[in-house]
């Protein structure tokens, strides 16, 4: 109770935003705890993202089912996405030599998710004034994005004391192994079309 | 740090105001569409008209898929079943679009069917494209039949066929070794000829199936043999001519099908239609059944597109 009324918390979020190394200095000082803390932003940007998409689009009453059962596969799914993503930036960081820290790379990637709760908002307000809504959705969820890259990117700089070219690597690191691991299963299911079609 | 922890807190609770507002909104543009929205006059609850609908071959082959869906005859009787004791289904009508099929699932339906009307349960058959043999045979044991100007029905008669393979199999060099315990142990083989014994039995099976077809017609639609024996020699015919021949009451469509029903039920014009609209995932099942279904089908059954041989069927087979 006395964390949450010093308001101590707060400085996780406010560092997301306005400057990614102190988060993670932040992070490292373990003052308040910061993993579990950190879980509430994915799950919180997940319900935004279904809200923010439902915004551009013509509902019907499975919006509804959109905000609660998809709410919950959604987080899982982000949740999943968020573990392995850190997990293999950290497994790629102690190959490059550094020290590994798995419950500080899942908190700052946790945290880097802040930027894209503030789609909802900025697509209310262009949906309000009919002001070509699905463009901006598109834009601000990129813009985000890379808001989002730009903290992680920062913060594992900020971790192992290192430049921003290997930072980068690091980050890039899961989703080059994503991208090959799908343009493969990609060859072996053309392949296989193509012996299955002329078997 | 105590005046940015509170712009910061003031930021998240404007995400959470803009959540919120966005829910009311998505709701109420919702609600403005669905009262916007052309009423079709329909309303889908209370006393109606259920749907059962007989497409493709009538049989009990695969009734139960690889995906636990039922299909074919036990899933018309299982429907038909469910309407009967559904309070709010007054009167049932049966689309048919098929060529008819075994003879065994055929009579079952009809049984079905007969056994509703005993109970005053409404029931009227709308013919689609074909409603042909067996499916003609299901149609007889309805109150009304409505078919179209151009279905295909009639074709009153029983069928079997079995390939002869013999001479294939000389020139193959292929025999069959076949142990038996009777002679006829082995009838409708195609591996070798049929005698004249065995063409005599599965005549008779024939005729017993044809005579049961004729008298469950004239049963159903309250005609005598002789009106229906002119007609009873596997011809088929359009609905117009089924017409004159009291095969069919009514030239018309599925929607006069269904104010038929209503108006033999007494229900208002605007009445429910329960009908067998399957969701978008039963759909994609049935779909998958049908790919299983193709890729397992025998070598026959792939060649010839049926399966049909070797059984007595009420089916129309050009």
């Amino acid at each position: 109770m006395d964390t949450i009324k010093s308001m101590r918390w707060v400085d996780f979020f406010l560092y997301a935003i306005t400057d990614p190394g102190a988060l993670y200095r932040q992070i490292q000082k373990n003052e308040p705890r910061p993993l579990v803390l950190s879980f509430a932003v994915p799950v919180f940007a997940a319900l935004t993202g279904i809200i923010a998409g439902s915004l551009v689009g013509v509902e019907s009453r499975f919006f509804y089912s959109k905000l609660t059962y998809g709410w919950l596969l959604s987080v899982v799914s982000s949740l999943f996405t968020i573990v392995a993503a850190a997990a293999l930036m950290d497994a790629f960081a102690q190959f490059l030599g550094y020290r590994g820290n798995m419950k500080e790379m899942m908190a700052l990637v946790n945290f880097s998710q802040l930027p894209k709760i503030f789609v909802l908002p900025l697509v209310l307000i262009f949906r309000t004034i009919h002001f070509a809504p699905p463009f901006f959705y598109v834009l601000f969820s990129v813009l985000v994005a890379l808001w989002s890259a730009f903290i992680v990117v920062k913060g594992i700089a900020e971790m192992h004391d290192s430049g921003a070219g290997r930072a980068v690597i690091i980050f890039l690191f899961p989703y080059l192994l994503a991208g090959v691991t799908v343009f493969l299963m990609l060859v072996l299911g053309v392949l296989y079309l193509v012996r299955y079609v002329s078997g | 740090m105590d005046r940015n922890r509170k712009i910061l807190i003031a930021i998240l609770a404007v995400v959470a105001f803009s959540a919120v507002l966005a829910i009311v909104d998505i709701s109420l543009t919702m609600q403005e569409r669905q009262t916007m929205a052309p009423s079709i006059g329909i309303p889908q609850v209370g006393p109606g008209v259920g749907v059962v609908r007989i497409e493709g071959p009538i049989d009990f082959s695969d009734s139960s898929s690889p995906f636990g869906m039922l299909s074919g005859a036990e899933a018309a009787i299982k429907r038909l079943d469910e309407m009967s004791r559904n309070p709010n289904i007054r009167a049932i009508v049966l689309r048919i679009n098929s060529p008819g099929g075994t003879v065994g699932a055929t009579q079952e339906i009809y049984q079905k069917l007969m056994n509703l009307r005993k109970r005053n349960v409404v029931v009227v058959a709308s013919m689609g494209e074909i409603a042909a043999s067996g499916g003609y045979y299901i149609a007889s044991a309805c109150s009304r039949i409505v078919a179209n100007y151009g279905t295909i029905t009639g074709s009153i008669g029983v069928i079997i066929m079995a390939p002869n393979l013999r001479q294939l199999f000389d020139k193959l060099g292929i025999n069959m070794a076949v142990i038996k315990s009777g002679k006829y142990k082995d009838i409708l083989s195609s591996f070798r000829e049929m005698t004249p014994e065995e063409r005599e039995l599965i005549q008779e099976i024939i005729d017993s199936s044809y005579q049961k077809f004729v008298s469950d017609v004239s049963l159903g639609r309250n005609l005598s043999r002789d009106d229906i024996l002119p007609v009873a020699d596997g011809r088929i015919m359009t609905g117009n001519k089924a017409l004159e021949c009291k095969l069919v009451d009514v030239i018309g469509t599925f929607e006069d099908a269904v104010n038929e029903a209503r108006k033999l039920a007494k229900l208002p014009e605007d009445s429910a239609v329960y009908d067998e609209v399957k969701s978008p995932f039963q759909q994609l099942l049935f779909s998958m059944e049908g790919m299983y279904r193709g890729r397992s089908a025998g070598l026959l059954e792939r060649s010839f597109g049926f399966g049909g041989y070797n059984i007595v069927q009420y089916r129309y087979q050009p």
